[in-house]
């Protein structure tokens, strides 16, 4: 029997190893301890307690009715695998309007008709949300376009730069186009 | 000589070697493992915790002929008190003691839950916005870890550790001799030292706990197996997209208030026409103008739930999620989760869990004690052994592993 068999020299990572591992395992109890402020956040933001999403970007007027919108996260589009990149928005209708407004798309670009109006806000007229595909070629001066449908059958449309809307999303499509 | 080579190796040696492994699987996370084990026994009766803690959570009866409400009842209970509120969905606890829970939308936005008493339809209070069951479990599950896209690392991290439970259990099963013996004649040696004691504590304990430490790290690792998926975008799933209403069989009407629509008593009646067996124990209100009604509840498998969507407009079933619809696959992974926590069959399997979660955690915590007081000295001795047949002992590797002891 070799005498490296029996006792193999400790390499630095197995130095590091043994003088360490008992403090990693504390570091491990930390990570939640840092987390914390985080997940209250989070917490606070799904249950709309800190507004309607973290960054509102005002009022739009859509025909004769009114609804505030808000970036779900103040952050770029999102890989979510075969989808693509995704971004989520909120948006709430005024009080008068929600007797009246069926519902309301969103997309990027003017939609042609009806049919393709784009990702359907779902959820609490209060409190509703959509997450709609941003294609990475997206033009920077491309623009958001909100469709609301009444349960009479009226269609109203109206837009918003989309610099305005989501300032992290321009940022992230000029990089996008700064690529080869 | 022998002993280095697998093949030869004596029954003896290998055993060793097997316990070696034991001792030294959970080493590096014990610390970890332990909190792990602790906070999910925490989360496993996290919801009765808030029973006591919180009185609006509780269901206490006006009378005693008191009857269930329905769940429309309730939904009318609900908009009749406050009816600025969006009802959103209503739950009902498995256990009777638990009051409703009606998740509602307010007009500043904010959307908490609602504890709604099930024989008055009285709103008993408002979810705070601490949640202690919402809390542990993040803390169980993903170690708070932010999910930013995909699966959180924290996710990773927990569910790892099923790895080293499971690996523990069997090489503890092959060192542990005859371990059924265990069952007939149980040892446990109080005041013979801590060493003699936490021994055969983990073994008694060891032993007892076969089936949920089997259970929980079999389902740990699934739990990993499903992030993996998720994360690569493989689905095994059956089920297809979710039923959208056809903009056909959406009405005109001048305002929401005049669209003609079931009740949801009604579309609660047409799933448990249409679903035999079925206990609705949660109901959802659709979503939007081309949103189901969803009713869900149990049926005689109590691992998984089954479901209809009902069009609010016609009273059509548009779509159901059967147990005959799953896979043989879908069975044994859907059934992961609750066997995982313990909360699908009432108070008693909850308690259960509780009280081997425990014991599991102990076990880790003992696991740790005989190591700190044993393993070490143990792997000494086995580097030493065939060392003196051949060589004396060289110096760096006691030194290296005496000094590896806390």
């Amino acid at each position: 029997m070799s005498k490296a068999a029996i006792a193999p020299a400790p390499s630095a990572l197995g130095r590091f190893w043994y003088k360490w591992r008992f403090h990693i395992n504390v570091l491990l109890v930390l990570i939640p301890l840092g987390f914390m402020p985080k997940y209250f956040q989070d917490v606070a933001l799904f249950r709309g307690a800190s507004g309607l999403g973290e960054r509102e970007f005002g009022e739009v007027q859509v025909g004769p009715w009114s609804l505030r919108l808000a970036e779900f996260r103040n952050q770029p589009p999102q890989l979510e695998g075969p989808a693509g990149y995704m971004k989520s928005f909120n948006a709430a209708l005024c009080q008068a309007c929600i007797s009246q407004v069926k519902v309301v798309y969103l997309r990027i670009g003017k939609p042609r008709s009806l049919r393709a109006a784009g990702g359907l806000f779902f959820g609490s007229p209060y409190r509703m949300g959509t997450s709609i595909p941003i294609p990475p070629r997206t033009k920077p001066d491309a623009e958001l376009w909100i469709t609301a449908e009444g349960w009479d059958g009226t269609v109203h449309q109206a837009s918003i730069p989309l610099a305005e809307a989501s300032p992290a999303t321009l940022a992230w499509l000029k990089q996008q186009g700064d690529k080869p | 000589m022998r002993a280095n080579d697998p093949a030869n190796m004596s029954k003896k040696s290998r055993s060793r070697l097997w316990f070696l492994v034991h001792s030294w699987l959970a080493l590096p996370v014990w610390f970890f493992l332990l909190i792990i084990c602790v906070t999910g026994t925490l989360a496993t009766v996290s919801q009765e915790i808030v029973w006591l803690a919180n009185p609006d959570v509780r269901a206490s009866k006006p009378s005693d002929d008191a009857q269930r409400l329905s769940f429309g009842q309730v939904l009318e209970a609900i908009n009749r008190a406050e009816p600025e509120l969006i009802v959103q969905s209503i739950g009902r606890p498995d256990e009777d003691h638990f009051a409703l829970t009606a998740r509602v939308s307010y007009p500043d936005g904010s959307s908490p839950l609602l504890y709604v008493n099930p024989y008055s339809g009285a709103i008993q209070g408002v979810s705070p916005e601490f949640d202690f069951r919402q809390f542990t479990r993040a803390l169980h599950g993903w170690w708070l870890v932010p999910f930013t896209n995909g699966y959180s690392w924290g996710w990773y991290l927990v569910s790892l550790m099923g790895l080293p439970m499971l690996l523990s259990l069997i090489t503890g099963l092959v060192v542990y001799k005859k371990f059924w013996k265990g069952f007939f004649s149980p040892r446990l040696r109080v005041g013979q030292g801590a060493r003699i004691f936490w021994g055969d504590f983990h073994r008694l304990s060891g032993i007892w706990s076969i089936w949920f430490i089997a259970v929980i790290s079999i389902t740990g690792v699934w739990f990993l197996i499903q992030a993996i998926l998720g994360d690569t975008h493989v689905s095994i799933s059956t089920e297809g997209v979710p039923p959208v209403v056809a903009r056909e069989e959406v009405p005109l009407a001048p305002s929401a208030a005049e669209v003609p629509r079931i009740s949801l008593d009604a579309a609660v009646l047409k799933a448990t026409d249409i679903i035999p067996g079925l206990e609705p124990s949660f109901v959802s209100l659709p979503g939007y103008a081309y949103g189901h009604y969803s009713v869900w509840g149990r049926g005689w498998y109590p691992l998984m739930f089954q479901s209809a969507s009902i069009n609010p407009y016609n009273g059509d079933i548009d779509s159901t999620r059967l147990l005959s619809d799953r896979s043989g696959l879908e069975f044994v992974t859907e059934s992961m989760r609750p066997l995982h926590t313990g909360d699908f069959g009432g108070l008693w399997v909850k308690l259960l869990w509780f009280v081997f979660g425990l014991l599991l955690s102990m076990m880790v915590l003992s696991g740790l004690l005989i190591w700190t007081k044993r393993t070490a000295q143990a792997t000494v001795a086995a580097v030493k052994r065939p060392a003196r047949a051949a060589k004396p002992v060289p110096i760096v590797a006691t030194r290296e592993i005496s000094e590896s002891r806390p």
